[in-house]
């Protein structure tokens, strides 16, 4: 209390000297100045507010720390998950490493490559696809995604010009496997994905990529083989991206690469001007149009289903470019049968010829199905080859076992006196090779035989070529002959010696006529296609029966017998013996 | 406060201990079949056309070590000075002063952590395309698995045709001795 007096007598003195000073017009100068001494609890409020102040400023560091934090969380999460799956991407994918600096924000320079490199070295140099090389991006949510351009994925198409209704069912079902294509660009349900998901969306979508180079290399190697002059190949329709081959006759095929969404509009890719341009599609009923067109219906019949040689020409390129190219040993070359060589035709003109065979093979089959169809006692058996190019089939006929136990014992009492074994079984093997016929058969008559008027006992397997209209014809004459060789040994099993031709076996009775019973064959009758004859005539030996008059079935020498099963032929024989007399001789 | 720090510090010297180890594995794949770096930054001694590579991958090393060092003892720098400035001055210029030291404090540790985690990516990229023998060891084995496939498939086929042709030969026995065919032939 008395220091703050003294100090303010003080301060007053001070005043009271300046006051005079002014009185006295002096000039007043300041000397020095104190801040006043603050009281206590000045300093502290100061000190109070300072440490609030400093407070704040951590306070607001700790937010700004917090935020940092979050922000940083976030991006190791990214890019654990990005790193993540592109460390999965690479144990089946080449993953590459862009150098220069990524402009984008959210690209990382990672790129996929599909591009097979082993091509190089083989011998057609295959352009690198478009989609050899792929981006690999960033989505919102920081997984990896990879985002196509639309319309770039293509699909290799085969079919048959004329037959399109197969073509809209099948294509239509492959529109599903293309969709997925679009599933990852949306980031909408790719949020929702986790990553196991993704990586598995994106193998898909890189598989999916992968298969469409192949495609696309595939495509390639037909258009460069189509001009290569293969065997029986004509480019009859040339677009882009697809190409129309001319095998023969009545066969045409395309070849298309069809983007993914251009499934749905596939009839658009077909030319409407070609001689083989396929009706529009608007205008099909499903199949009933084609199947009121029995030419088209029958084309159908006869040819394969178009996805089966879709997958052949892929697998015959993959085996033979792909795997070549990385000096794999071909552990499938027992299945691949019918391998092209190097001197032969190409891919292509192997393809093409397998196709052609199919066709031609189909062609075939029917005929002999008419056969079969035609005599009740001929079986076909089919003998797979395995080979693309080689179809075989077997006419089988057996004597029935109604017949078999009576000739059976004559056989065995007769065995001493007989030189062959009579045969029950006869075959006739049909073997196509590409477009070429071959028929093998046993029981055909010795030509020298023949020649000499008589018959030898003398069975030989004749092997002979025919084409497709006689085929019929032949395997007829073929199992008639057979029919007539068993009921020749039949009928010296009983002690009747008779004359064996072609299609004729002949008997002399006691007045010195001759009864024969003679096979005709007809591909065309519909009731049956062998039927038989009984001809009569007076005292001609070895006269020959080739050109009987079959349309005067109502002659005296001849009788229509009708188309006789062997069972019925048989006991028409045994009818024959007895009116031989059963000493009928030569 | 000084324990406090010195805790940090501890922490962040363990975690630049694991990023070494990381780096050292990183480098061990990248010299794979060489001479194993130490911490010190030794080399061994390579020679002929892998001498560049390892010398190179050293260099890397050696590069990304001091990366880390020099982040972790920057964001340990600037802790340690935000800690020091916890004292409240008496003037309020110098506490306005470090009010905005502070906030640069702060800017600089979250920059060295960001660039610790490029660091860290730049790892990652560096394993994933730097880890060839692993790489080539599985491509091989799915190489081996694919073919194991490819000929169990091709025996599937050959089996599968084997048994379609048992099948189609029973067929056609039985359509051909049946009484179907039969009555079908004896029809005028």
């Amino acid at each position: 209390m008395v220091e703050n007096l003294q100090l303010a007598h003080q301060e007053l003195s001070v005043i009271f000297d300046l006051i005079n000073t002014v009185e006295a017009n002096d000039s007043v100068t300041v000397a020095s100045m104190t801040n006043p001494k603050q009281l206590p609890k000045e300093i502290l409020s100061d000190l109070a507010v300072s440490t609030a102040t400093k407070l704040q400023c951590y306070r607001h560091l700790g937010k700004y720390f917090k935020q940092s934090a979050k922000a940083l969380e976030q991006q190791v999460t990214r890019e654990a998950k990005f790193y993540g799956a592109l460390i999965r991407l690479q144990q089946n994918w080449k993953v590459k490493r862009q150098r220069v600096a990524a402009t984008a924000s959210s690209s990382e320079g990672f790129t996929i490559d599909l591009f097979d490199s082993s091509l190089h070295s083989s011998a057609p140099v295959y352009r690198p696809s478009s989609l050899s090389s792929i981006c690999i991006d960033h989505n919102s949510a920081g997984m990896l995604a990879i985002n196509l351009p639309p319309n770039s994925c293509h699909s290799l198409h085969f079919g048959f010009l004329g037959v399109h209704s197969n073509d809209i069912t099948q294509k239509s079902s492959r529109n599903r496997t293309y969709n997925s294509v679009e599933l990852p660009s949306k980031e909408t349900e790719k949020e929702s994905l986790n990553e196991n998901d993704c990586v598995q969306e994106t193998h898909s979508l890189l598989r999916e990529v992968h298969r469409s180079i192949f495609d696309e290399q595939v495509f390639d190697m037909v258009n460069r083989e189509a001009f290569n002059s293969s065997l029986g190949v004509n480019v009859t329709g040339i677009r882009e991206n697809y190409l129309q081959l001319g095998m023969g006759p009545g066969n045409s095929v395309f070849v298309s690469l069809v983007s993914s969404k251009d499934d749905e509009r596939v009839e658009e890719e077909r030319p409407q001007n070609l001689k083989y341009a396929v009706f529009p599609l608007d205008s099909l009923d499903g199949v009933k149009i084609a199947e009121e067109n029995s030419e088209s219906f029958n084309k159908k019949s006869v040819l394969p289903n178009f996805i089966i040689y879709e997958i052949y020409l892929k697998q015959i390129f993959h085996e033979y470019v792909f795997v070549r190219a990385k000096d794999r040993p071909t552990s499938t070359a027992a299945r691949v049968s019918g391998q092209p060589t190097k001197d032969g035709p190409g891919l292509l003109g192997h393809f093409c010829m397998s196709l052609a065979h199919r066709i031609f093979s189909n062609k075939v089959l029917t005929k002999l199905e008419n056969v079969v169809c035609g005599v009740s006692y001929l079986h076909l058996i089919s003998h797979p080859t395995w080979h693309s190019r080689i179809s075989s089939w077997t006419i089988f006929m057996k004597v029935p076992r109604s017949i078999l136990p009576a000739s059976s014992q004559t056989q065995a009492s007769d065995i001493p006196k007989m030189k062959n074994i009579t045969k029950t079984e006869f075959r006739t093997k049909i073997v196509v090779n590409d477009d070429s016929i071959k028929v093998e058969a046993e029981g055909a008559p010795n030509v020298v035989g023949l020649l000499k008027g008589s018959s030898e006992n003398v069975y030989s397997t004749n092997k002979y070529d025919c084409d497709l209209a006689s085929l019929p014809v032949i395997v007829l004459q073929q199992v008639a002959s057979q029919v007539v060789r068993w009921l020749h040994e039949e009928a010296l099993k009983v002690g009747i010696k008779a004359n064996r031709d072609f299609l004729c076996l002949s008997f002399k009775l006691e007045q010195g006529e001759i009864v024969s019973l003679v096979a005709h064959v007809d591909p065309e009758d519909t009731e049956g296609c062998i039927s038989w004859w009984l001809v009569m005539e007076e005292g001609y030996v070895g006269e020959r029966k080739l050109h009987m008059d079959v349309a005067n079935g109502a002659s005296e020498c001849k009788k229509f017998l009708g188309y006789l099963t062997l069972d019925v032929l048989y006991s028409t024989l045994i009818d024959l013996v007895t009116l031989c007399g059963g000493s009928g001789t030569f | 406060m000084l324990l406090t720090v010195g805790l940090l510090r501890c922490m962040l010297y363990l975690g630049v201990l694991v990023e070494r180890e990381v780096i050292f594995e990183v480098s061990a794949r990248m010299n794979k079949g060489g001479v194993g770096v130490g911490p010190g930054g030794s080399v061994g001694a390579g020679s002929g056309p892998t001498a560049a590579a390892t010398a190179a991958a050293a260099q890397k090393q050696k590069n990304l070590m001091q990366r880390v060092e020099t982040d972790i003892a920057n964001i340990v720098d600037n802790f340690t000075h935000l800690v020091n400035v916890a004292r409240v001055n008496e003037t309020p210029v110098r506490n306005s002063q470090e009010a905005f030291m502070m906030e640069m404090r702060a800017a600089r540790m979250v920059q060295a952590a960001d660039s610790l985690l490029k660091l860290v990516s730049e790892l990652k990229q560096t394993a994933i395309f730097s880890g060839f023998a692993s790489l080539n060891d599985h491509v091989d084995q799915r190489i081996s698995e694919f073919n194991q496939l490819a000929e169990k498939t091709d025996r599937m086929l050959a089996r599968v045709g084997e048994e379609a042709a048992g099948s189609v030969k029973e067929l056609e026995s039985h359509y051909y001795s049946s009484v179907q065919r039969t009555n079908q032939n004896l029809l005028p």
